[in-house]
């Protein structure tokens, strides 16, 4: 499925003191990380930490000012947004930016359409290759839906939708660019106890059912500890510790970030 | 066309008078941007009726100098006040025309989506413009008396003074006049009608000082650099400047200054803060439209164009991008915008392309935007991820 | 098979609908009269001023660029016909449809380019900032044509021969609906939408919004382009004159009053929005009392229906009742007040000529329509035979889509 499978051994995305810095403030200062290839992968922190900075690092909208970012050992810092997503790197919005006025089945299928094959006059003409790639592009989306419990609701304006379904409609779209790697960002925020378990199955389906590695910021605890294998921790843009769920929770500079130095 | 030729054929004594010309163009322009910026600053909406408020101060203007007596061909003589009443009653009606504006046309679609309120903008304007001429008279286009002005002479300033060797040949030379003048004098008083010939030598010596003295002289008055302004326009300068004054005054240091701030800031969270956006957002009309009105007196008056209900029509667009060019919903970038369109349009017909006068506007705007998207002196916000 | 028979059929169908239309007004159809010169001229604007306003749609409407100078792409389309056409013609040879469709394409093409050089700064600039540089861009090309000698100047050039096509027109109209149409009918167009709903999600979601910009700059610009062909040949004579701001501006409000996005609604809007100045040129002379007693009338009804719209949440059919009605309490309101102002002098005694009126009559129609209806007329919705089903209460049955 994915595009370019990542060589044995080396890492599939890997942050090399990654900077980025905006007049004065050093918003991520050198980071370091490693994914490999199916890992379920979790970045925290507290608010400020630098965490949505560094998902804008990965794909593309800002610029890192120093440091490097390999995709399957390939430099993709500074590629524009459109063409990452292409390279197989997906991504879900803190603050939801879906496409209002369309469809949920519409949303979806614009995301898949970075497939496409037919070409624009094609459409213009409505000739069959257009048509039969609308369909095509159509059922793939709708399988999707199925898979995010969505399926009800696929002629919905994705405005309509209520809340914790606009975030599962997020991860449904970033999905139908079929990336190798899936970020999600804080996909449980303002989501009620029963619709986290759910989504926290849905994410564990995703990983092992459809061969994408994930990485996700969360600030709900229990949903990252639960969830994830292993964990970076940020605070003021500088990575202060990283490992397994366990040995962060215990880690004194992280029960300090987040409850303050005495 | 080559470069040295065009720069050979252009005059560079008048240079400076033009420049001038163009700083006192750009002060009514700025004075209409100032409203279109601040009304962006608080709505986001492109007010296009602003250009109309403008011609109807025009207007208010016209009908109360005739009811001072002054109507076409009259030939008494005024005094400042007369000015003063006719400045105070323009930007009075203009304020009250923008808020009613405001309150019946733009108010209902504030919460519709911003093209719908830019058409309804464009509607007021086709409005304003020809239900005017329903009423107001425009054919002949009327124009105010200029006996209003009770100040009608003309500033003169030497900037540079004319060349000293020039000065002293021009003086020789006028000697030089003088004295084949008494010769011819004398010799034709002394004998009218004998020898011919001898004064005839006399005079042609004469005639030719006198061409030399007058090659000299305009050779001298063009060696000097003079500015010549109509007091009316210098009056046009100080009023602009003391309003702006006032804005700024205004915006930054009083308190509905700083909720027209908070407002432009964030208009939902300056509602909740508790500032009553409904009157600041009338304010603004008013402030906006007043100095529209102000601007339409001084440009009808002292500059004297014959009114028509389109009158509005080319300073609006002006205006408008010398807001844009500015920064729009800037208030020290409207200023500037405005100058320096007026300094690109007169530096254009002094350049001798004065038919591409008003692209001139356009053309600055595009290249600007290209390379500040935000305009001069606007920041061009990042949307945050 | 079946695809291809609907496909060839309905092209079959537009061509031969145009040529029928052009026969009915040129009056070729037996026990048909003949249409005059000015009601011929009405048709044919008619169908460029939908092809503008839908081209325009697809800038603006679907793609969501704040454009507002479309009256530079006609422009540029009718001057590059006038000026080939009066420069090659007679050498040319070419028969009169031939050479005319040849135009237009040339002529589409010559706006594209133009539609490029706008299209390349929406790159960087957004909403207002976009829509006056296109503006600027519109105001300069008039101002260069103004000043260009060798195309006739302010003066105008005479444009030889005259092609008075119809068909070709509405073909053109048709044409550039359709396309629009098939755009969003498949997978293609959906990037545009997105562009219009969020540039940053577009982006992260793999759109190239740059290309797609530019791409509905280009097509938008191209239809204009030859439509300003057809304008060329038709009216036989161009001036700057005939693409001024107001051009543009009447074109924007026909999208907008349309409904945004909506091509059915840009369509219609073109048509209807159109023909209302130029109907009102035939009114009767009003005086003052008239149209004080229409103003206050008018005003009294659109209060009315905003009360409603604002405070009456009934069902559909009743608002729709309740909305007649305050349009009747109007038109009463109105007989009334001119019953009683005629009884005032001054008013009684002013006449108003229509000429003056009209436009008048135009911005209020504007307005009062974008405060009663701000969505515009179709808002949204595009032209279905679902969509007429939904609309007259009946449930109509939903899409399949195959799982």
């Amino acid at each position: 499925m994915s595009a370019v499978s990542s060589p044995a051994g080396t890492a599939l995305l890997k942050l090399d003191q990654a900077t980025i810095r905006f007049g004065g403030l050093i918003a991520v200062n050198k980071v370091s990380f490693e994914l490999k290839k199916g890992d379920l992968f979790g970045l925290i922190g507290p608010n400020g930490a630098g965490k949505t900075t560094c998902f804008n690092i990965i794909t593309g909208v800002y610029k890192p000012t120093s440091g490097q970012i390999l995709l399957n050992g390939r430099s993709i810092g500074g590629t524009p947004s459109n063409k990452i997503a292409r390279l197989g790197i997906a991504r879900t919005f803190q603050n939801i930016r879906l496409f209002k006025s369309l469809s949920v089945l519409e949303n979806v299928v614009t995301a898949g359409f970075l497939r496409h094959k037919t070409g624009l006059f094609s459409a213009l003409g409505y000739l069959p290759p257009a048509i039969h790639e609308t369909e095509q592009l159509k059922r793939e989306a709708m399988r999707l839906l199925d898979v995010l419990n969505l399926a009800d609701v696929a002629d919905v304006r994705s405005s309509d939708l209520p809340y914790g379904k606009q975030r599962r409609l997020e991860i449904a779209r970033a999905m139908a660019t079929q990336p190798q790697l899936l970020l999600l960002d804080e996909p449980a925020a303002g989501m009620n106890p029963y619709e986290k378990i759910e989504l926290m199955e849905m994410v564990r389906k995703i990983r092992d059912e459809h061969d994408m590695t994930v990485l996700v910021i969360e600030h709900d605890m229990r949903f990252v500890m639960n969830l994830c294998e292993h964990i970076v921790v940020l605070d003021h843009g500088e990575e202060i510790s990283s490992g397994n769920p366990d040995h962060v929770r215990s880690d004194p500079k992280v029960i300090a970030a987040y409850l303050g130095e005495e | 066309m080559d470069l040295a030729n065009l720069v050979a054929a252009l005059d560079f004594s008048t240079l400076p008078q033009q420049l001038v010309n163009g700083i006192l163009l750009g002060a009514i322009y700025a004075l209409i941007a100032l409203g279109y910026t601040r009304v962006y600053g608080v709505l986001r909406l492109i007010n296009f009726a602003h250009g109309e408020v403008f011609m109807l101060g025009a207007y208010v203007s016209l009908f109360v100098s005739y009811a001072m007596g002054f109507g076409p061909g009259s030939t008494r003589d005024s005094t400042w006040i007369n000015l003063v009443i006719m400045l105070l009653s323009s930007m009075l009606v203009c304020g009250i025309v923008g808020v009613l504006i405001e309150l019946f046309a733009y108010r209902p679609m504030r919460s519709q989506a911003r093209i719908a309120s830019l058409i309804t903008a464009i509607g007021v304007s086709l409005l304003l413009q020809y239900g005017g001429a329903l009423i107001l008279p425009n054919s002949p286009p009327p124009s105010i008396n200029e006996r209003v002005n009770p100040i009608q002479g003309t500033l003169e300033m030497s900037l540079v003074g004319p060349d000293a060797g020039l000065l002293k040949q021009a003086d020789e030379a006028k000697i030089a006049f003088t004295q084949a003048e008494d010769r011819y004098k004398a010799q034709s008083a002394l004998d009218p009608k004998a020898e011919q010939a001898s004064t005839k030598g006399l005079r042609d010596e004469k005639n030719a000082a006198d061409r030399t003295y007058n090659n000299l002289q305009r050779r001298l008055d063009n060696s000097g650099v003079r500015l010549r302004v109509p007091w009316g326009q210098v009056i046009i300068l100080g009023t602009t400047i003391v309003l702006m004054l006032m804005l700024t005054y205004l915006v930054l240091y009083t308190s509905v200054g700083r909720a027209m701030r908070a407002v432009s800031h964030d208009f939902d969270s300056a509602s909740l803060m508790g500032v009553n956006v409904n009157r600041i957002v009338t304010f603004t009309f008013l402030i906006g439209s007043m100095l529209a009105g102000a601007g339409a007196m001084m440009n009808a008056t002292f500059i004297g164009t014959p009114l028509t209900t389109f009158y509005g029509l080319q300073p609006g667009v002006k205006a408008f991008v010398a807001a844009v060019l500015g920064g729009i919903g800037n208030i020290p970038g409207a200023v500037l915008g405005g100058l320096l369109m007026g300094v690109a349009e007169t530096t254009v017909v002094w350049l001798g392309y004065s038919s591409y006068r008003d692209a001139i506007a356009f053309i600055i705007l595009i290249v600007v935007l290209l390379f500040r998207p935000g305009g001069l002196m606007g920041s061009n916000k990042v949307e945050k991820v | 098979m079946r695809y291809w028979l609907i496909r060839l059929g309905s092209i079959a169908l537009a061509i031969g609908g145009c040529l029928l239309l052009d026969m009915l007004v040129t009056g070729q159809v037996p026990g048909v009269n003949k249409v005059d010169d000015f009601g011929q001229r009405l048709v044919v604007l008619a169908g460029l001023y939908v092809t503008l306003a839908v081209s325009l749609n697809l800038i603006n409407g679907i793609t969501g660029q704040f454009s507002i100078g479309h009256a530079a792409f006609y422009q540029v389309g009718a001057y590059t016909t006038g000026f080939l056409a009066v420069t090659y013609f007679d050498r040319s040879g070419l028969p009169g449809p031939v050479w005319v469709i040849g135009m237009m394409l040339i002529s589409a093409v010559a706006a594209s380019i133009a539609g490029l050089v706008v299209g390349l700064p929406s790159l960087r600039l957004r909403g207002d900032y976009l829509a006056i540089v296109t503006l600027g861009f519109g105001e300069i090309i008039r101002i260069l044509v103004q000043n260009s000698d060798k195309i006739g100047g302010s003066y105008g050039m005479t444009v030889r021969p005259k092609f008075q096509y119809i068909w070709l027109v509405w073909l053109l109209a048709i044409t550039c609906i359709a396309v629009c149409r098939n755009l969003l009918k498949t997978a293609h167009g959906l990037p545009f939408l997105a562009v219009r709903e969020d540039e940053i999600a577009s982006s992260a979601m793999g759109v190239n919004v740059t290309r797609v910009k530019v791409t509905a700059f280009v097509l938008g610009s191209a239809f204009a382009g030859a439509a300003g062909a057809l304008l060329a040949h038709f009216e036989a004579f161009i001036s700057p004159s005939m693409f001024t701001m107001d051009v543009s501006f009447i074109i924007l409000t026909m999208v907008v009053l349309g409904g945004t996005g909506s091509i059915t609604g840009s369509a219609i809007a073109a048509v209807l929005l159109f023909y209302l100045p130029e109907k009102l040129r035939d009114m009767a002379p009003v005086s003052g009392a008239g149209l004080v007693a229409g103003v206050i009338g008018v005003l009294a009804a659109v209060a009315g229906i905003k009360w409603l719209i604002s405070n009456y949440h009934g069902s559909r059919l009743n608002r729709g009742i309740f909305v007649v009605c305050s349009i009747v309490a109007g038109v009463v309101i109105q007989i009334v007040f001119s019953m009683v102002l005629r009884n005032v002098p001054a008013l009684a005694a002013t006449q108003f000529e229509a000429a003056k009126l009209r436009m008048v009559i135009f911005a209020a129609t504007l307005i009062i329509l974008m405060l009663v209806r701000p969505q515009g007329v179709f808002a949204h919705h595009e032209f279905s035979w679902s969509w007429v089903q939904r609309l007259l209460g009946r449930r109509a049955p939903t899409k399949e889509v195959a799982a």
